[in-house]
């Protein structure tokens, strides 16, 4: 270097800099070793000068740190050391007594080649710059960002589960729209089958004891022979088919009686959905709901699937089983109907927390992705025209909502559908319900 | 990417270039070997003019698709420019025990990457600057990207238009399964000097 610098100037700031500044020789005897290094080490420039650095220094990595020196002299070129990926060289107190923080200095260093006249490496000079501050506030910076990202990532699960909740709202919302129209169409209706009901009763009867009556008169016909009446009642029972009238009356009388009967089912589904019948809260176990269930469909599954059980032990849960085994039917009967010949209906049970849960899977056609969310609408069939009404699965939905449950659905392409039920042990007093 | 540009270096300054690096890469082997006691192999380097825009294909186009780290380190001084060193991922245990490291987590990985490309930047850019009889400072290198396909590294609207000098070397340990991409680049507003530099040793030979 050259300047009006005078040796004791340099000197003086290469003691004074407050960067730690000491150099090697081949050796890795120590030739150079400023006030900095003396203050942070507590080893005096007096005790280690002329000494191997790694014999004053036992703690230093050694066999990296002299293939590092080593890399110097070879190369002539510089070397470095990071805080991020090595936080010290030497383990020196921080500036940081009172506030704390980190449990030693971070340093950056840097290996400088000094070269002597022929051009090789004479010393190795090494600088190490307390980068303590730095990296605290680096690795206060990293925690907030992860913090941040965590806070980020909970705000999309919670905008996520606010969607779902939406979407159930305006379920129930539908459904309580539609339930209210229930209760009046059913109350409405419930007179009406009613006094018809009876009257076809009544009618059946006043039949019956008209064609016992004619049957009589029938008797009577071979001596009517001789009078020109014969002629003309033959000839009216012909104009009517009497035979046919009188077979065919009591069919239209058993017909009209089914008719009724699907109206009379089609008003207690409208009224199990609109919650008109309130069965009392009980403790119950789910298994026997499904089991029982299960008996009064035996019939008709018995020549469409096999029934795999998986239960899990199930602790009995607080609720009003005829309405799960009126959820349960309605399942079963739409698995059943989803088989085309014939296949498996698989009934899972299970626990987790303070939720049971029961799953029935099908083997059937499934459900197309784009029917998925209106399923539960009330009145929404893909059933042929008689054999269902769209009211199943809504009224399942509302039961288990009333029960402070909820029910998903999961359908893999080409695969059946499985229902699965959530349903608390005990539910909540706030509900009130 | 080859068409002529103003800018660029002469055909001749070129092939001096050419020259100097290819006795860089010679003297950058023999220390690298001194070093580590094994001998490498630095490929003879591979010299070009493009726009900045197109750093990021010509890296994936030497490198290939598979995901890498890489260490990027500035010089400084008579030239000014970046090297980035490119490693393929998950071969930091083969240089471990060169370097003096026992077993290397992943932190000390890193450290690894860094201490390997410096050591690779310092003796062919050393090698190269010492010919052109050039004096160049290093600064200390850093972690670009970890696990990263080439492509990636440097996102496009990070980097300034205008030209730059590409010059690529690939290094291989040759009894070891490891090989990194070493790439130099310059800006257009150095070729003036390293022009003039190139000139002043043609006219010494």
């Amino acid at each position: 270097m050259s300047g009006p610098f005078s040796p004791a100037l340099l000197e003086f700031i290469v003691d004074r800099v407050e960067v730690g500044i000491f150099a090697v020789d081949r050796d890795c005897h120590i030739v150079l070793w400023n006030r900095f290094m003396a203050l942070h080490s507590q080893q005096s420039e007096a005790t280690v000068l002329g000494r191997n650095l790694f014999d004053c220094f036992p703690e230093l990595p050694r066999k990296w740190l002299e293939r590092k020196i080593e890399s110097v002299f070879i190369l002539k070129n510089y070397a470095f050391t990071s805080w991020e990926q090595r936080p010290f060289l030497f383990r020196f107190q921080h500036n940081r007594p009172i506030t704390g923080g980190v449990d030693a200095m971070r340093q950056n260093c840097t290996f400088l080649p000094q070269k002597g006249s022929s051009g090789e490496v004479e010393l190795v000079c090494v600088t190490l710059v307390d980068f303590t501050d730095t990296a605290m506030f680096q690795t206060q910076l990293t925690a907030a960002i992860t913090e941040l990202e965590k806070e980020k990532r909970a705000q999309q699960e919670l905008i996520g589960k606010l969607e779902d909740t939406q979407n159930q709202l305006i379920q129930s919302e539908k459904l309580a729209a539609v339930g209210q129209l229930a209760a009046g169409v059913a109350h409405e209706i419930n007179n009406p089958i009613g006094f018809v009901n009876s009257n076809l009763a009544s009618l059946e009867r006043y039949l019956r004891d008209l064609f016992s009556l004619l049957a009589i008169y029938e008797k009577a016909e071979p001596r009517l022979a001789e009078l020109a009446l014969l002629a003309s009642i033959q000839e009216a029972k012909a104009a009517i088919d009497y035979a046919f009238l009188r077979e065919d009356s009591s069919a239209l009388i058993v017909e009209s009686r089914e008719g009724l009967n699907r109206v009379k089912r089609i008003v207690q589904d409208l009224k199990a959905f609109a919650r008109i019948d309130e069965s009392s809260l009980q403790l119950a176990d789910l298994h026997n709901c499904l089991d029982s269930t299960l008996a009064v469909l035996a019939s008709d599954l018995r020549d469409k699937a096999e029934i795999v059980r998986e239960y899990a032990a199930l602790p009995l849960i607080e609720c009003m089983p005829a309405q799960l085994n009126q959820v349960f039917m309605n399942l079963l009967t739409n698995a059943q109907q989803a088989i085309v010949e014939r296949g498996r209906i698989t009934l899972r049970t299970g626990c987790e927390g303070n939720m049971v849960w029961a799953e029935i899977g099908d083997s059937g056609i499934g459900i197309p992705a784009a029917n998925l969310t209106r399923i539960f609408e009330p009145f929404f069939t893909t059933k042929a025209v008689g054999a269902g009404q769209g009211l199943g699965l809504s009224v399942a939905y509302s039961i288990i909502a009333r029960h402070q449950g909820r029910i998903e659905v999961s359908c893999a392409a080409g695969q059946g559908a499985v229902f699965r039920i959530w349903l608390p042990v005990q539910r909540q007093a706030a509900d009130g319900s | 990417m080859t068409d002529i540009h103003p800018a660029d270096l002469s055909g001749d300054q070129r092939d001096a270039l050419q020259e100097i690096a290819n006795i860089g890469m010679g003297q950058a082997g023999a220390s690298i070997a001194k070093i580590w006691g094994e001998f490498v192999q630095l490929s003879v380097p591979c010299i070009a003019h493009l726009d900045r825009q197109n750093i990021p294909a010509m890296l994936a186009r030497f490198v290939g698709d598979e995901t890498v780290h890489a260490v990027r380190q500035a010089f400084h001084g008579q030239f000014r420019g970046e090297v980035i060193v490119v490693f393929s991922a998950g071969r930091g245990d083969q240089l471990a025990a060169l370097m003096g490291y026992d077993e290397a987590d992943s932190v000390e990985e890193q450290e690894l990457l860094l201490d390997v490309a410096n050591i690779l930047v310092g003796a062919c850019l050393g090698g190269i600057a010492e010919t052109l009889a050039a004096d160049i400072g290093f600064s200390a290198p850093s972690v670009m990207g970890l696990d990263v396909p080439p492509s990636q590294l440097i996102p496009p609207d990070e980097l300034v238009s205008g030209r730059a000098l590409f010059l690529k070397v690939r290094f291989t340990l040759e009894k070891k399964s490891f090989a990194s991409h070493l790439v130099v680049l310059m800006p257009a507003d150095e070729f003036a000097v390293l022009g003039a530099a190139l000139d002043k040793f043609i006219g010494a030979i």
